[in-house]
């Protein structure tokens, strides 16, 4: 019996214009591991929610064909019951702790399947250990990080040990390091312990090869259902920013061999050369801090931080869960005040674009929300008619003025969350965790603004867990721990020789972008590799 | 703390609130509301502010929709709707009725800070599902409402919003409404997602009831004693219409003097070092 199994299934939500899910016929048997790929709005959570009975009985909506869970029925069995079988970790793990506390969100599931009491702790516990969260244990769940709630969102459905396990988008807050070891937890669950796993990823780069199949997903239809090296053939025809960077880079130099890992990819070239490392050209800072200090709750969130951000640079700002990455944002962005230490100099207009873009959603339209901040600047009418357009057409939402703000998608509310703010034409603009649930197509849609706004004169300061986004985007790299800078605008060429902290292409080529991989590879072949 | 003690203590000044006429009684039932807030864990300034912001409000508004008293106070120029004679009588029953206001909103309040809503989602869970459901997603709205706020904030100044403009300031209700509402409906759907609605549930164990709790439930079960014993005994009643009653009876002193007493105790022990 499969343990998934969809039969001509299409489903819209209430009063939307076209399906989620358009003919979806899918089988997973017992034990595969699955990776689901495809851009914003393709259809992948809505797939995982339908697996699980959500999808119609928490939705609404209309759904057509057959979903089964083990063989039951989800038109007849609701998501509660369903819960035995099957267990789902949300895309936004703030919005899925119901529990005050980490130890009791591990239970609360345990409890509701009606595990004895004494077996709950343990498993609660040995959960909350397996993602190392069990430090967390006792504190308050208002309290925790994006980070450190991600994975407590994961241990709460872990511990329910359930033998089919979905995950959309599981690493989307979690550090390099985290995230290597949440994914690396994951394949042993699966391999050790036979759990069918079906994970939505849009950064590829450390699952695609150890899948069993990879699934790819567009306008709510399968496109790509096939074992890895056939699906990266396929994709790299169709849609290369589905695959990992280092797929991704050889496809673009034209090479025949497509390697899906790093291991792969090495195997295939001669050790590389260690890419050139140039210092970078001094420029102007924007702003700056010295010695900045800065206490929140019981943690020295700054402790002596000093560092610039530079005028016509992307900077990125990068370190593990916790480091104090967001707080030196906001401190240069002007938002939060230091207990010691100065800024300096101040820019004159500072942006800034936190984690949550529902936070930018104040008005009735798209259009009146990009307008919003410069009407409070007091620009005229027309200039200001003119900014908007610009800015929504930079973004991709030209189309969307006359929308509400909430009834777009994920990643559109984050691209007006930015248009809302570089319509000021700052000069700063942080960018906080940009990527956080945007497809491949559109992180490279953000790695051109990210430039071409440092290219008009700003400062563009980026914080991302995500390493390959940073080796694209950025011109130097600014990296924290514990409060403090450890290495203070290096150049990108430091996101190809790190050792966590390191993109795809810089383990495996040595080369931090695309384009620096692509001209390795694409260099006369006796310099460098066979 | 565990929910049984928290509605004990709470309690009576919620019944009181609700039962009691006497101004000296609604005044010991919202100031011993206030410091049972006060004592406990933060955010509290956003219940604070709502409750006691709605009882002048109540306070400010019966004068003008009220035709009743004989004492009048201040003639003011005819409005059609409202009445402007004020009476001493209309503006004593304004303050009692703000006062029983706000003493109910900082009860619910204070009860809302100091149960601990796991464990009232656990308690009612079995027997009420939806209902602690609901308990559960209220409780979570505030504290998510404050951070919410923030963000909002933050998010308004980095694109020059003059947030002490109050206009401005009011603009942002709204959009914090629909946020707060958004994240409700994601908390459910988790929840249901966690099998959460089974009639097999268990409990894990819990911790045992601490002697500040056992505390708190004997202080508390005094103070309903002592409610329920004015409200029977007629100590808490009071006249505002169409002359005012004389507050200052001895029974009314001491009832509500030995209230206030009791209330201002919990708070202390709900703040006494642990």
């Amino acid at each position: 019996m499969a343990a998934l199994s969809f039969e001509r299934v299409s489903y819209a939500y209430p009063g939307a214009g076209r399906p989620a899910l358009a003919g979806i016929d899918l089988e997973i048997e017992p034990g595969q591991l699955v990776l689901l790929v495809g851009g914003s709005g393709s259809g992948k959570s809505t797939l995982l929610r339908a697996a699980l009975g959500l999808v119609p009985h928490f939705h609404g909506g209309e759904l057509r064909g057959r979903v089964r869970v083990a063989g039951l029925d989800t038109r007849e069995h609701r998501p509660g019951a369903l819960a035995r079988q099957v267990g789902l970790v949300f895309q936004d793990p703030e919005s899925q702790l119901v529990m005050g506390r980490p130890d009791r969100e591990a239970a609360f599931g345990l409890e509701n399947l009606g595990y004895p009491a004494g077996e709950i702790a343990v498993r609660a516990r040995e959960a909350l250990a397996a993602v190392g969260a069990a430090g967390l244990a006792g504190r308050p769940a208002a309290a925790l990080s994006g980070g450190e709630a991600q994975r407590v969102a994961i241990a709460s459905v872990l511990a329910m040990g359930q033998p089919i396990l979905l995950l959309d988008e599981p690493t989307s807050q979690l550090d390099p390091v985290a995230a290597e070891e949440l994914l690396g937890l994951v394949v042993r669950i699966n391999r050790d312990r036979g759990v069918t796993v079906v994970l939505a990823e849009h950064r590829t780069g450390r699952l695609f090869a150890e899948a069993d199949r990879v699934i790819a997903m567009e306008d709510g239809r399968l496109t790509v259902d096939a074992a890895p090296p056939v699906a990266a053939r396929a994709l790299a025809t169709s849609a290369q920013w589905m695959l990992p960077p280092v797929t991704q880079a050889f496809a673009r130099a034209g090479r025949a061999e497509l390697p899906l890992t790093v291991r792969a990819a090495r195997a295939l070239i001669t050790a590389p050369p260690r890419a050139p490392t140039t210092p970078l050209p001094a420029a102007d800072a924007a702003v700056g801090v010295a010695r900045a200090h800065k206490r929140l709750g019981d943690v020295d969130a700054l402790a002596g931080t000093s560092t610039a951000f530079e005028r016509g640079r992307v900077t990125a700002l990068i370190g593990e869960n916790g480091a104090g990455k967001t707080t030196l944002a906001r401190a240069v962005c002007g938002l939060l005040d230091l207990d010691r230490g100065r800024v300096e100099p101040v820019p004159a207009r500072a942006g800034y674009v936190g984690q949550d873009p529902a936070h930018y959603l104040l008005h009735d339209t798209a259009r009146d929300e990009v307008a919003y901040a410069l009407r409070n600047l007091g620009v005229p009418g027309r200039e200001r008619d003119r900014r908007v357009d610009e800015a929504l057409a930079r973004l991709g939402l030209a189309a969307f003025g006359d929308r509400h703000p909430r009834d777009l998608s994920s990643g559109e509310r984050q691209r007006l969350a930015i248009a809302a703010v570089t319509v000021m034409e700052p000069e700063l603009l942080v960018l906080d965790e940009p990527t956080r649930g945007v497809d491949g197509l559109r992180k490279l849609a953000l790695v051109e603004l990210a430039r071409s706004l440092a290219a008009d004169g700003a400062a563009v300061v980026v914080v991302t867990h995500d390493m390959d986004f940073a080796a694209e985007a950025a011109d130097s790299v600014t990296s924290m721990a514990a409060g403090r800078v450890l290495s203070d605008r290096a150049p990108r060429t430091l996101l190809a020789s790190g050792i966590f902290f390191v993109s795809q292409l810089g383990l495996a080529l040595g080369r931090a972008s695309q384009a620096d991989a692509v001209a390795f590879l694409t260099e006369p072949l006796e310099a460098a590799h066979v | 703390m565990k929910p049984l003690p928290a509605a004990l203590v709470t309690g009576p000044p919620l019944l009181a609130a609700i039962a009691a006429w006497s101004p000296l009684w609604l005044a010991a039932a919202a100031i011993g509301a206030a410091l049972l807030l006060a004592a406990a864990p933060p955010p509290r300034r956003l219940y604070a502010v709502t409750a006691i912001g709605s009882g002048l409000v109540v306070f400010v508004i019966n004068p003008f929709v009220s035709v009743q008293g004989l004492t009048v106070l201040w003639q003011g120029p005819h409005i059609p709707i409202l009445d402007t004679q004020i009476t001493v009588e209309e503006v004593a029953y304004g303050a009692g009725a703000g006062m029983r206001v706000a003493a109910s909103a900082l009860a619910v309040a204070a009860f809302v800070r100091l149960a601990d809503p796991d464990l009232l989602l656990r308690a009612f869970s079995r027997v009420a599902p939806r209902s602690a459901m609901i308990a559960a997603l209220a409780t979570r709205m505030l504290p998510a409402l404050e951070r919410d706020a923030a963000g909002i904030v933050t998010a308004a100044r980095t694109r020059a919003a003059r947030l002490s403009k109050p206009r401005t300031a009011a603009g942002l209700l709204g959009p914090l409404l629909a946020s707060s509402l958004e994240r409700s409906l994601s908390v459910a759907e988790a929840m249901e997602a966690r099998g959460y609605g089974s009639p097999a549930r268990t409990r894990a164990p819990e911790r045992a009831t601490a002697g500040r709790e056992w505390a708190l439930a004997g202080l508390g079960g005094c103070a309903l004693a002592l409610v329920v014993a004015a409200l029977i005994g007629g100590v808490t009643d009071f006249r505002y219409y169409d002359t005012l009653g004389d507050p200052w009876q001895p029974a009314a002193m001491a009832g509500a003097g030995l209230l206030l007493a009791l209330l201002g105790t919990a708070a202390a022990v709900v703040r006494w070092p642990r």
